[in-house]
């Protein structure tokens, strides 16, 4: 079974994005576990703090090398992927020589409630995580436009071709996990 | 004379783009007056706050309500803007009935970094987010500026002749936006 640290990018208490993200929990297959990551309490990043990083920054940096990999969720904010998550990224990033996300099996989705669903916000990620050297999972692409119901209060996605979907998307980080561990740690894989 | 609104987006102490925003300051000096808006107290953005923001939001938001233009001074932090400079830009468009950008015409983006690079990538980002705020975001000259020791000095002078004269250049042209683009009747 895989472990993987969910990053949802909104703060707020109702946010569709992690609606979603509870959703595609309770939709994983026993293989994957999803398991939300906090980052509503990291300060904002100062790279003057690099040497004596917040306990927070080092609780994210720990969660995220812990895992296997990293689902990163984010809403649209002004054409650009959300202030929460690149707070997070940055830290994480973070002291130089200590990245935590080189060589990590990462999946991207975003949900709005508008047509584009979060498409332009998630090529800003895609940028940002190329340079960090992330194993970026390409497809499929999940520009997910919420509407209401589409998530019932239990978490079940209640649409029977996006549950497919997802479902698909799913299978692929799965398959992708187990391509990016069988190349970089072969013993591990073997097993 | 036009005020501008400097948004300065690393709060680290020793700042490269803090030098280059003095030095542009100091070349615009008689043309445009710079405020410095203060991000570094700000919380992280929280949609559920936006109606009810922080004092430091309300100050924030005011100060660029004040001003006739905005310039963005940015380091590029993984390719992309600096958390502390999107965080600044998302609490001051929302909500977005009472953006602080409304109304606004002229902005400018500018920044600096040791690297080749110049944020040149994490400035397309920014353009892409302010695109939908500003009718006229200043295209040319495009301004990645590579900083080597040395180069700004905490006065904001600036200690190469070629570095200066495009600096010079890129707020003439500024000023000039500043200036075509303020309608007439909005005094």
């Amino acid at each position: 079974m895989y472990n993987v640290a969910v990053i949802v990018g909104s703060l707020r208490k109702d946010s569709i994005n992690r609606e979603f993200a509870r959703a595609l929990a309770k939709l994983a297959g026993p293989g994957l576990k999803l398991d939300l990551v906090n980052i509503d309490a990291l300060p904002i990043y100062n790279q003057d703090f690099d040497a004596d990083m917040p306990a927070e920054a080092r609780r994210l940096k720990a969660e995220i090398e812990a895992a296997d990999a990293v689902l990163l969720i984010t809403p649209e904010h002004n054409r650009s992927f959300s202030t929460a998550l690149k707070n997070a990224i940055d830290w994480a990033s973070r002291p130089y020589g200590k990245s935590s996300w080189a060589g990590k099996p990462v999946a991207i989705a975003g949900a709005s409630g508008g047509n584009v669903g979060t498409a332009v916000a998630q090529q800003h990620l895609r940028t940002v995580l190329g340079h960090l050297d992330a194993a970026i999972l390409g497809q499929p692409e999940v520009f997910f436009t919420f509407k209401p119901g589409l998530v019932d209060k239990d978490s079940n996605i209640t649409d029977e071709s996006t549950r497919e979907f997802l479902r698909g998307f799913l299978n692929r980080l799965s398959g992708w996990i187990d391509l990016i561990s069988r190349d970089r740690q072969p013993q591990a894989a073997a097993a | 004379m036009a005020k501008v609104a400097v948004i300065v987006g690393s709060i680290r102490k020793d700042s490269l783009n803090k030098k280059l925003a003095g030095a542009l300051e100091k070349l615009a000096a008689g043309r445009l007056q710079f405020e410095r808006v203060r991000i570094d107290d700000l919380p992280l953005f929280n949609q559920d706050d936006e109606s009810n923001p922080t004092p430091e939001v309300g100050r924030l938001k005011k100060q660029i309500r004040d001003a006739d233009a905005i310039l963005f001074v940015t380091p590029e932090h993984n390719r992309s803007i600096p958390a502390a400079m999107k965080n600044a830009i998302d609490w001051a468009t929302r909500p977005s009935a009472q953006s602080a950008f409304k109304g606004k015409w002229a902005a400018a983006i500018i920044g600096t970094s040791r690297g080749r690079i110049s944020t040149a990538v994490a400035q397309q980002h920014l353009r892409t987010i302010l695109s939908g705020h500003f009718t006229a975001l200043l295209g040319s000259p495009e301004a990645y500026v590579q900083f080597q020791d040395g180069l700004i000095d905490d006065q904001g002078n600036v200690s190469d002749e070629k570095t200066q004269k495009f600096l010079q250049g890129f707020i003439d042209s500024f000023a000039a936006l500043v200036g075509a683009a303020k309608p007439k009747n909005n005094t």
